[in-house]
């Protein structure tokens, strides 16, 4: 009898017991019995933390690996990622999110958020006094090195204001509950702060998972956060009547790019890229489809040192030339503003006290992680004798350097970082490690005790800042860890501030969550890359189609129970090379190749290297849908992850070779693509964005069925194989059933001709394609009035009437054992395909060639 | 000294240039010795914005962009420049050590002296280091008149490196320069500039232009000045300090200042982006410097 392994049983319930090391959350601020006394935690759960427990208690193990497993699946059709792939061969990492929230009560908020709240004022005049008459230099209250050698102090951003009474917009800080149960900040954000996104995102999830523990909770609601946000950002512009806020996002591989997408759509903000925008005649405006618009605000996810490759970073191509001095004469505002990565500077926090007293006339009430400065004299005596308890800290993020501990380095690596310190003492800082707070986190089916850092995010109003209740809290990855990051891999999780009585919902919030979709306005004036990124999309996603059915087809003849000829067999695998774009492939190949073309079959599926396979367009395809995320829907979104996954499959789905129904294997890739096709037609508003989604993948649909046809029926050979290359041109292009229907047995090339050349009804013919492109260009935004033809109309119009004009009896007739008629025709109308696709991407692409320096002149 | 001073800069591009923004600094600043009394920009191709301003360091910054395909670009900057009599007769043999000059500069709460200690820091194109401090540690010794050390400096730079108008592009590094002891002027500027940073001193890099006068006898040539570089020094209690390393003197009133800053990133007389262009653009510069009645 076989031995029966006993199936691991999962405890019935979950309980928590508190952290061994360092404070608990859940078991209460610590007692200190007076000085010098030993700390104690108290036995038994915080009042506020007992509903929670009891609540995940009754929910048990089970049913909590079944919401953590909806929670992730929620976050991946979000597309909610954290590290975007920048090479094509890494997938993106799905946002983790462990479904067990960090409760603060109102009370104990209230202390913490005003701490915040004079935290966010005295920055924003620290701000000022920087930018303005730096009289913390002037007076000795920080000394003059501390500020001049930051690299964050942009020289250039001197004197500039940003109207409204703040110059600090959005204040970031991260921030750890520590022993003695006091917060602690050890950062402050004020670059680009990311996150906000993040919190929302785990937010929409929590209450999707956990409805009614988040409904009994009396969470505070973030909505309100965001709308002030919008306020703000809005109130800045000069231009009062319709200002334009925009979000400028490095690009698709950024790590947090998927927040400035969703950030940008919750908010109603067009997502635009460098490129996207231009200064013109003393103004910032957005490339659009219907030209230039002019632009009044933007919320920068770019570091500020990037921004303007004429005056500050040289060679910067993440910019926009010029734009500090349109900065200066107040016809753009940036948020954050220029130059505000100067606060980021941790040597600030050393002198925090003596710069509160002297901005706010007291000591800031929340405190912040000590600090050394090796600069100093005294403190770099002591970072020396108490190094290995330290962090070591570079002043400057924007080097690349990071902080290390010596007790994590190598003896090379503790030399190197010592020979740093000594050469160049007054570039770093060095702090205590501090050993945050635990939290309950979800994981391996119990409830374990994880330490947690959380950002909290401030944004200015009319007269003081307002805070989002609660934050992004990160936990570590295991008990008593000091390091806590996203990169190392850290989950993220919700955090409530709850409330005694349920929060009455505010009418203008309901508005404000409800105008999340962009409108068909908005879409007119989406820049024009987003526009050229869903072309390209519904380019590269037929021709993925069309590669994978032909392979398909040509899989199923091969593997056929009739043995096919030689001579239909070679005709075939040209057609494969033809359609993927592989050349030169199965042409001219030797008899070898075509007696064996596995191996190559295989490597035009899945190797993601070689142009044209199906590997390579459908990550073409996903780069394209990466850059244009804020127009697709959740569900498109879904479908693009699901196309994602069966591409980092296709090597393990095609290991059986020929021999295992590789033609199955690729079906439910064929299935995805038709999904996305679907969505697009169903679900996506009939803005100019899918009319050029449309249009990408008529114009690669036509082409393709060209040179289907161009190898599958201009060919003159016997009757024999002249059907066995029907029936695949019949079965790549899903016609076969319906020309058995139509025609019986009639296989001809007439009838061929007129299924999928001049079937207006075929939505895969010809006439079907010209069709529904004329439909969309005539649809486009047209700036002239003259009645003349535009180039596009007039190439579509030349192509429509070219097939409608043919005979075919006259393209059927042989001579020469050729098909002139039929071979001229094919190339004329791929000329016409070729010249549609110019003339639109000439018309309403973006064809600029990048910037150079004039001088280069080196940065350090 | 009244001067009337034309500076044209030309660059020829490879290829067609679509549009350009560009940031200048060639506009003589005022400061204590000099007074800019007029000054115009003109730029052809004609540009389609332009705007000037006063930047951080109080130089005279001038913006324009240009929005018209062009192969050519010319920039002629004129003003008319009163440069005061200087200071006359200093004796740099007097005045405070170079110790009593560190103290100050370490612990006077003074805000000029404050302000100044910016410009002991590294800058972008200057980073003080052992090298530097080697090379000038000899001219400096505790009981010196700092100034009678910077004037030293001065002529050890003048006298043990190569003025060789070929030798650099402008972004040779320090470490090459110190390696061939060979340069131009921004070299020696940035050299003595490194030196006296890696001393604990501030320095500036002053840009500029200096009077050529014919010898005895001929007629000045049209374009035979040019632009110019030197340095200036801070003295706790004394004040900014102007020295020229190229010519070794201090500077007179035939140097008339453009602009200052940390090192010639600050004060690069155009820098700016272009689209389209091409590869290596040809660039001339030709400098008048006339003295006025």
């Amino acid at each position: 009898m076989p031995k029966v392994e006993p199936t691991p049983i999962m405890p019935r319930e979950l309980t928590y017991s508190p952290a061994k090391v360092g404070l608990d959350e859940v078991f209460g601020p610590v007692q200190i019995q007076g000085q010098g006394q030993t700390q104690q935690q108290s036995s038994e759960p915080r009042p506020h933390w007992r509903y929670l427990l009891e609540s995940l208690k009754t929910l048990g193990p089970q049913a909590m690996n079944e919401r953590h497993e909806k929670a992730q699946r929620i976050l991946r059709d979000d597309g909610a990622t954290y590290n975007i792939y920048d090479d094509e061969h890494n997938p993106s990492r799905t946002w983790g999110l462990d479904l067990v929230p960090g409760l603060i009560t109102s009370e104990e908020w209230s202390v913490i958020e005003s701490g915040l709240l004079e935290r966010a004022e005295l920055f924003n005049a620290l701000l000022k006094d920087i930018y303005g008459p730096r009289e913390l230099v002037r007076h000795g209250i920080i000394p003059p090195e501390a500020l001049f050698l930051h690299g964050g102090f942009l020289r250039a951003c001197h004197g500039i204001e940003t109207p409204g009474e703040h110059e600090l917009i959005l204040h970031a800080v991260d921030m750890v509950r520590t022993q003695s149960g006091e917060m602690c900040v050890l950062t402050d954000r004020t670059q680009a702060p990311s996150g906000m996104g993040y919190a929302l995102e785990n937010r929409t999830v929590m209450s999707r998972v956990l409805p009614s523990l988040f409904r009994d909770s009396h969470v505070h609601r973030l909505a309100p956060f965001f709308q002030r946000l919008r306020q703000k950002l809005s109130s800045l512009s000069v231009n009062h009547d319709q200002p334009r806020v925009v979000l400028l996002t490095p690009g698709a591989h950024n790590e947090t790019y998927f927040e400035h997408a969703y950030l940008a759509n919750y908010l109603g903000f067009p997502l635009v890229q460098s490129g996207d925008l231009v200064v013109r005649n003393g103004f910032v405006w957005m490339r659009s489809l219907d030209g230039l618009n002019r632009v009044d605000v933007i919320m920068r996810r770019v570091d500020d040192w990037f921004c303007d490759p004429v005056e500050l970073r040289n060679d910067s191509q993440l910019g926009v030339a010029n734009l500090l001095e349109v900065v200066r004469t107040g016809r753009v505002v940036i948020a954050n503003p220029l130059g505000s990565g100067v606060l980021e500077n941790p040597i600030l926090l050393k002198y925090l006290p003596a710069i509160g007293k002297a901005l706010i006339g007291r000591e800031p009430r929340i405190s912040s992680v000590p600090t050394y400065w090796c600069g100093d004299p005294e403190d770099y005596k002591y970072v020396n004798a108490h190094i290995h308890e330290l962090v070591i800290k570079p002043v400057f993020r924007g080097t690349g350097e990071v902080s290390q501990r010596m007790s994590d380095l190598d003896e090379q690596g503790q030399r190197k970082l010592l020979a740093r310190l000594k050469e160049r003492p007054s570039h770093y800082v060095a702090q205590p490690t501090l050993l945050p707070a635990h939290l309950p986190s979800f994981e391996g089916g119990k409830l374990q005790p994880r330490p947690a850092i959380t950002r909290s995010f401030a944004v200015a109003c009319d007269s003081s800042y307002t805070l989002m209740p609660g934050g992004l809290t990160r936990v570590g990855t295991e008990e008593g860890a000091f390091v806590i990051s996203s990169q190392a891999g850290a989950q993220s999780k919700d955090t409530w501030v709850i409330a005694s009585e349920p929060e009455r919902a505010h009418s203008s919030d309901i508005a404000a969550e409800a105008s999340n979709l962009p409108s068909d306005t908005q879409l007119i004036s989406l820049p024009s890359r987003v526009v050229e990124n869903l072309f390209w999309m519904g380019r590269y996603a037929e021709r993925a189609e069309a590669s994978l059915r032909i392979l398909r087809t040509v899989f199923m003849m091969l593997n056929g129970e009739e043995a096919i000829s030689e001579i239909s067999r070679k005709h075939l695998l040209e057609t494969v090379t033809g359609v993927t774009g592989t050349a030169p492939g199965f042409k001219d190949c030797s008899q070898e190749t075509l007696q064996h073309p596995e191996q190559q079959l295989l490597q035009i599926a899945k190797d993601p290297q070689l142009a044209g396979s199906i590997h390579f367009s459908l990550n073409a395809m996903l780069r394209s849908a990466d850059e244009s995320k804020e127009l697709l829907s959740s569900d498109t979104l879904r479908v693009i992850n699901d196309i994602r996954d069966a591409a980092q499959n296709l090597d393990s789905a095609l290991s059986g070779g020929l021999a295992s129904a590789p033609e199955e294997a690729l079906d439910p890739l064929v299935t995805a693509l038709m999904a996305l096709a679907g969505l697009a037609r169903e679900s996506m508003v009939r803005g100019v964005g899918w009319r050029f989604m449309e249009l990408g993948r008529r114009i690669e649909r036509s082409m393709q069925t060209v040179c289907i046809m161009e190898h599958l029926l201009l060919p003159v050979l016997p009757e024999h194989d002249q059907n066995t290359l029907m029936e695949s041109l019949l079965l790549s292009v899903e016609a076969l059933i319906s020309y058995r229907r139509r025609y019986r047995a009639r296989m001809g090339v007439a009838q061929a001709l007129e299924l999928v050349m001049m079937d207006p009804n075929n939505p895969r013919s010809l006439m079907f394609q010209f069709d529904q492109l004329k439909r969309h260009i005539d649809a486009l935004p047209k700036t002239k009035t003259s009645i003349e033809l535009s180039a596009e109309e007039r190439t579509i119009l030349s192509g429509e009437t070219t097939v409608r004009l043919s005979l075919i009896n006259e393209l059927s007739k042989i001579e020469n054992g050729e098909r002139p008629e039929l071979s001229a025709l094919l190339k004329k109308v791929h000329d016409i395909l070729s010249q549609l696709s110019i003339d639109i991407s000439d018309k309403y692409f973006d064809h600029r060639v990048g910037p150079q320096q004039l001088v280069r002149s080196n940065w350090q | 000294m009244k001067y009337r001073i034309r500076h044209i800069t030309e660059y020829q591009y490879a290829d067609r240039v679509s549009h350009c923004y560009n940031l200048a600094h060639m506009i003589p600043r005022t400061s204590l010795r000099q007074s800019c009394e007029r000054s115009q920009i003109k730029v052809a191709p004609h540009p389609s914005f332009t705007s000037r301003r006063e930047d951080y360091f109080g130089n005279q910054a001038f913006h324009f962009e240009i929005q018209r395909p062009h192969e050519k670009l010319v920039i002629t900057s004129e003003s008319e420049v009163e440069v005061f009599s200087q200071r006359s007769g200093i004796n740099l043999d007097f005045g405070i050590t170079c110790r009593d000059a560190l103290e100050l500069l370490r612990e006077s709460k003074d805000d000029e002296v404050l302000l100044a200690r910016e410009f002991i820091l590294d800058s972008p194109m200057v980073r003080a280091n052992q090298a530097l401090r080697e090379y000038a540690a000899p001219s400096f010794s505790d009981d010196r008149p700092l100034l009678s050390a910077v004037a030293n400096l001065t002529e050890r730079v003048f006298k043990e490196f190569e003025y060789c108008p070929e030798s650099t592009t402008i972004a040779t590094p320090l470490d090459e320069v110190m390696a061939t002891r060979k340069g131009v002027c921004q070299d020696f500027a940035h050299l003595q500039v490194g030196c006296l940073r890696a001393m604990g001193f501030p320095a500036k890099y002053v840009s500029g232009y200096i009077e050529t006068l014919p010898p005895p006898g001929q007629e000045k040539l049209v374009g035979t000045d040019a632009s110019h570089a030197w340095i200036s020094v801070y003295s706790p209690r004394e004040g900014w300090f102007e020295f020229d390393p190229t010519n070794n003197q201090v500077a007179s009133d035939q140097h008339i200042i453009t602009a200052w800053g940390r090192d010639y990133y600050d004060v690069t007389p155009l820098r700016g982006v272009i689209f389209g262009g091409g590869e290596n653009p040809i660039l001339s510069v030709s400098v008048d410097v006339a003295r006025q009645a």
